[in-house]
């Protein structure tokens, strides 16, 4: 188990190398740069010779291999360097962002969860067959409407129309309504599914038909046994969707204007500021390979059969 | 009580002609052939506009208005299939195509091949995908086709996850066992066994796939990635459209609904390619 | 030399639209206090105040700082504000200004002759060590003098007539001893910008929202600003918003006061609903596409006066715009200093455009593009996003070349490789290109080769241009910027337009201006000289 344990920390760390080189080779390769966009498209009218001091000054013709290794050096010790766009410090533009992008985050992952569950719940519904067949479809509808609509159009309707919340200057208590929802929607749907399905699933087992033979009822049933046994396989997805919070956080803040981690990260593909995309990758990395890791680890704890299942795979 | 009924409902179910899958089914072939013909279902330019008609409402001329531009919206939304679709097949073929080989690779060798692939693939889901696919948009140039090379580039990941396991799933049923005990050799095998059999789920995750491939596409001309006007593509549309959101609402939800509809049928279409599986 | 310089040029009433506000018929008086929520397009990027020709950048500084003196956005006059009186000797190569006494940035240190030396120093000379770039306003700028506390002498090495104008623009905007101790980068940080003006910045969000509070001890406004004292507000939010759909909405949904950048399409909506819109006009080079010569698709004169004739400025107005854009008839707006009309030099004639590509060799194949040994005539554009409906712009302007046998790509690209082939003649044979400055130095920036070079000669920053360069144009510019006769450098103005549109370098199509709207109750809301808001006596009536 230790030795086990040991090689799975190595192989994410591996992985969080992989990705930082990965991220910045990839950055290296895209045409101009941070220093060229800031000066060249300021309008200040810079000469050729002072557009070249500034290139040497922010050490953006440096040999890539050495720009690497001092990148990567600067990483360990903890410095993320300046971004170029702001002229702030990373670690300031990630401790100024992160809060509110966890929130957002994790605020539609509880929604998602709840919504799943809800729909997962209303697909066993005994007698209104119509509700079943809703809430089997509702799954495919969240997934087939682009976020950025759906946000769109939530404010249109829900804030310019009927005036329920506003999204301009709001309260705290009100700024994240619609966010969360619009984020949480296009999550909910493939937890949902997952879901629906394991429920199926363990319906069909042997030792729910027993539990039924026995007399038990259907709610009861479904509560005592079936949620439970098709709760592992949902929490598993739910790791992994969480990586792609970012990427419907990006898409939300910037139709609502957040501030976040999402904002920045767009702000700074555009403006190809290297420093802080590497510090949002190496930071995203780390957040997949610590929530797969501890997926990984956990699993088998909550569920003796998956734990079989594991080590025969 | 229910404990009888249930399986009785899901066979009748199944029996029932399913009507969701037909109606997905046509609304694909409604697109595809917009794809195909776009000139036997709109009759006026999609790229040239009319000065003076712009922003008109839905009427008889224009079944869905005009843009900002006094182009028809109706006929980008009909050209636009072409681009959006061809679009996303790209997508799911380069997702495929790398991700089913990846995937297909580290199953049938394991040991270290597997170990090196895998951990590829995690650094692949490890970087963030919208941010993976904006860097490859700027790295190879917009454009509709570069755009769907950088959507397919991040679902190589979940195709090569995906057929690993199927890989080993086929792997160890006895008669794979046993064509590789016969001698077989390894390509052989691979070939005649081992792909057919993971390949069904494998193309259910690619009708997935399609559908969200469309989604991608579209978020990424929301945020300005995506393909150089005119091109009449979907998500372009939707996003161009949302500018005129408070004086023509129709430009961003005509295009939106059919990309809904699209991406619902694909939904459903991939569950019934899953759903003959098992 | 007189202390102010007044313009010959009798500018039109500012906005067509203040006429129509409320603020007319309203008899109240100004009410004190209240938070006014001004949204934004976009972030700024740099507060360094020569970077304020970008507008996120400009609807700050404007708000925190003071300049020397100050331009009426009605007379185009230059006013005493900071600097109360000046003189300049008869060959603009010497500047004397008195300051007015009391004046204080908002850490308390004072604005005095040191302090105004020291910023002129920076902005006229630039800081290698800080990397402070050089103003583009300021031209042969030498050295500064401090002559004593309150009076400041400014030296050039050769005459700089359009300096006292610059001394009124925003990128001249006074900041603090501290501040410019900073280098560059950290100067995207709004909070390390100390100014003397208005208001001060009491908190940021990055690229999210922007804080300011009025100064309760401004008593320095300009001497002829029909507000004085500290601002009438209490404080600013200004707060980035990029969806044009959401900050329409959120405008007449009453969540925000003033918003910046609407689409001329939802002019209309806004006015039935009672709401103001303002459009004041940015007095500079006009939105035009700009050719890069040294491109041979475009080397041609006749290429060049042949695409000029095929593009229909009127239609672009017409479709895409509204009366707030007029229709451009020289090179400048109408309402910048020197204009003068050249309508007949932009006459829309596809029939003369067709002649001039055939003379130049260019036929009609049968794919309906010209093409001249095996070549054909296709040019590339990258759209530009700060400007109103660009993409549309070059859309439209891509059907009527299409008309003559010219095709026009345009481009969607992302930002660094707009930069790198925006500079590359060869990649972008012509370009969208406009600029805003009331001063006829404003057209020498757009075209000479060290500043912004429009035209991409060969001598500036750009090292991919072959070998264009045109001598004539860059004497005349030479010329508008050293001449100190004001009568005789207004008629070099009107020289250099003529030139310019004779050797068909651009196609002007329409007068940009900044469009605002507001809510009914924003009284008071004004704006300098080339449309930047100004907040200074802004006040909010009780609904």
């Amino acid at each position: 188990m230790t030795r086990h344990l040991a090689q799975r920390i190595a192989q994410a760390l591996l992985v969080l190398l992989a990705a930082f080189t990965v991220a910045f080779v990839l950055l290296q390769a895209l045409p101009g740069d941070a220093v060229l966009i800031k000066f060249l498209g300021s309008e200040m009218g810079l000469t050729a010779d002072q557009i070249a001091e500034l290139r040497v000054a922010y050490g953006a013709d440096a040999p890539i291999w050495e720009q690497y290794l001092h990148t990567l050096g600067n990483f360990l010790r903890g410095d993320f360097g300046y971004s170029i766009r702001s002229g702030v410090p990373v670690s300031q533009l990630l401790t100024e962002n992160l809060p509110s992008t966890l929130r957002l985050s994790l605020l539609a992952l509880a929604a998602a969860c709840a919504v799943a569950v809800l729909l997962a719940l209303l697909s066993q519904v005994e007698g209104f067959g119509w509700v079943r067949a809703v809430a089997r479809s509702m799954p495919s509808f969240f997934v087939a409407v682009p976020v950025f609509w759906l946000g769109i159009m939530l404010i249109q309707v829900f804030s310019f129309q009927l005036g329920l919340v506003s999204v301009i200057a709001p309260e705290p208590w009100e700024e994240l309504i619609l966010p969360v929802f619009t984020l949480a929607v296009p999550i909910s749907a493939p937890l949902a599914q997952v879901l629906i399905r394991n429920i199926d699933a363990v319906f069909g087992e042997p030792f729910v038909a027993v539990a039924r033979a026995k007399g038990a009822r259907h709610q009861w049933v479904l509560w005592r046994h079936v949620v439970r046994n098709a709760m592992p396989p949902t929490l598993t997805m739910a790791g992994v969707l969480f990586g792609e919070l970012l990427g419907g956080a990006v898409v939300t803040e910037t139709v609502f204007g957040l501030g976040g981690l999402g904002g920045m990260t767009q702000q700074a593909v555009a403006n190809q500021d290297v420093a802080v995309l590497q510090a949002i990758v190496v930071l995203s990395a780390t957040a997949f390979v610590t929530i797969s890791l501890a997926v990984d680890l956990v699993m088998p704890l909550l569920d003796p059969r998956l734990s079989r299942a594991v080590s025969a795979v | 009580m229910s404990g009888a009924a249930l399986p009785l409902r899901a066979a009748r179910a199944l029996r029932l002609p399913p009507l969701g899958l037909v109606l997905a089914w046509a609304m694909v072939a409604l697109v595809m052939a917009w794809a195909i013909a776009p000139g036997l279902f709109a009759w006026q330019s999609p790229l040239q506009g009319i000065s003076g008609s712009q922003l008109a409402e839905p009427s008889a001329q224009h079944w869905l208005g005009t843009d900002g531009l006094g182009r028809d919206m109706y006929a980008r939304v009909v050209y636009g299939a072409r681009e959006s679709l061809l679009g996303a097949f790209l997508a799911v073929t380069v997702g495929l195509t790398l991700g089913t080989l990846l995937g297909l690779i580290a199953g049938a060798r394991g040991g270290l091949v597997d170990a090196a692939v895998m951990r590829l693939v995690d650094t692949l889901l490890a970087i963030p995908s919208l941010l993976l696919s904006l860097s490859v948009i700027i790295l190879l140039g917009f454009g509709s086709i570069n755009a769907a090379i950088a959507v397919g580039f991040v679902s190589v990941a979940h195709f090569a996850r995906l057929s690993r396991t199927e890989v080993l799933r086929v792997r160890r049923a006895e008669y794979v066992e046993a064509a590789f005990g016969s001698g077989g050799r390894f390509l052989a095998v691979l070939w005649r066994h081992v792909l057919p059999n993971a390949l069904t789920s494998v193309l259910a995750l690619a009708a997935l796939q399609f559908g969200s491939a469309i989604l991608a596409l579209a978020t990424l001309g929301f945020l300005g990635y995506g393909a150089p006007p005119p091109t009449p593509e979907w998500g372009l549309l939707i996003a161009e459209g949302r500018d005129f959101l408070a004086s023509a609402w129709w430009l961003t939800c005509a295009p939106g609904v059919v990309v809904v509809l699209v991406v619902l049928s694909a939904e459903r279409i991939s569950r019934s390619l899953g759903a003959r599986r098992t | 030399m007189s202390t102010t310089r007044r313009s010959l040029l009798a500018a039109p009433a500012l906005l067509p639209a203040l006429a129509l506000s409320r603020e007319a018929s309203a008899q109240a008086a100004p009410v004190r206090g209240g938070t006014l929520i001004y949204l934004e397009q976009q972030t700024y990027t740099n507060l360094y105040p020569p970077a304020g020709g970008f507008y996120p950048n400009s609807g700050v500084l404007n708000q925190i700082t003071d300049k020397l003196t100050y331009q009426n956005p009605r007379t185009l006059d230059i006013e005493p504000w900071i600097a109360e009186s000046w003189t300049v000797n008869a060959t603009a190569t010497e500047y004397v200004f008195k300051l007015r006494p009391g004046v204080t940035f908002s850490d308390g240190t004072p604005v005095d002759a040191a302090a105004v030396a020291k910023n002129y120093d920076v902005f006229g000379l630039g800081d290698r060590t800080l990397r402070h770039p050089v103003s583009e306003v300021i031209t042969n700028y030498e050295r500064s003098e401090v002559v004593d506390p309150l009076t400041v002498r400014f030296l050039f090495k050769a005459p700089s007539p359009g300096f006292l104008q610059g001394t009124s623009v925003i990128g001249g905007g006074l900041v603090s001893l501290r501040t410019l101790a900073l280098p560059f980068d950290q100067l995207g940080d709004a909070t390390k910008i100390i100014g003397s003006g208005p208001f001060t910045v009491a908190r940021q969000v990055l690229g999210r929202e922007l804080v300011l509070n009025a100064r309760p001890d401004y008593a320095w406004g300009p001497k002829n600003h029909p507000h004085q004292g500290r601002a009438l507000l209490d404080s600013i939010r200004i707060i980035v918003t990029g969806e044009d759909s959401v900050r329409i909405g959120g405008l007449l949904a009453g969540q925000a006061h003033v918003i910046r950048q609407i689409q001329a399409y939802d002019e209309e909506r806004v006015k039935s609903r009672g709401f103001q819109i303002f459009a004041p006009s940015t007095r500079g080079v006009n939105n035009s596409i700009a050719f890069r010569p040294d491109n041979p698709l475009v080397a041609d004169i006749r290429v060049r006066r042949a695409l000029l004739h095929a593009t229909n400025a009127a239609e672009v107005v017409s479709t895409l715009f509204s009366a707030n854009y007029p229709q451009a008839t020289s090179v400048i707006a109408s309402t910048a200093q020197g204009y003068v009309n050249l309508s007949g030099m932009l006459a829309f004639d596809p029939a003369l455009s067709a002649r001039l590509l055939d003379e130049a060799g260019w036929t009609l194949g049968a794919s309906g593009v010209r093409a001249k040994d095996g070549q054909e005539l296709v040019l590339t554009a990258y759209e530009s996003p700060p400007q109103p409906r660009n993409k549309d712009t070059l859309q439209l302007v891509s059907q009527q070349w299409a008309r003559v046998g010219v095709k026009l790509n345009v481009l969607a690209g992302d930002l660094g490789s707009r930069t790198v082939d925006s500079l590359d003649p060869a990649k972008t044979p012509v370009a969208p290109a406009m600029v805003g400055r009331a001063d006829p130095d404003v057209i020498r920036s757009n075209y000479y080769p060290t500043t912004r070079n429009v035209l991409l000669q060969k001598g500036g920053v750009s090292q991919r241009v072959q070998n264009f360069r045109d001598d004539d144009l860059n004497a005349l510019l030479e010329a508008i910027a050293s001449e100190t006769d004001p009568a005789k450098r207004l008629s070099l103005t009107g020289d250099v337009q003529r030139y310019i549109l004779d050797k068909a370098y651009v196609i002007p199509l329409f007068e940009e201006p900044q469009v605002f709207a507001a809510a009914p109750r924003v009284r008071g809301f004004g704006f300098e000289a080339v449309g930047r808001p100004s907040f200074y006596g802004t006040w909010l009536a009780a609904r």
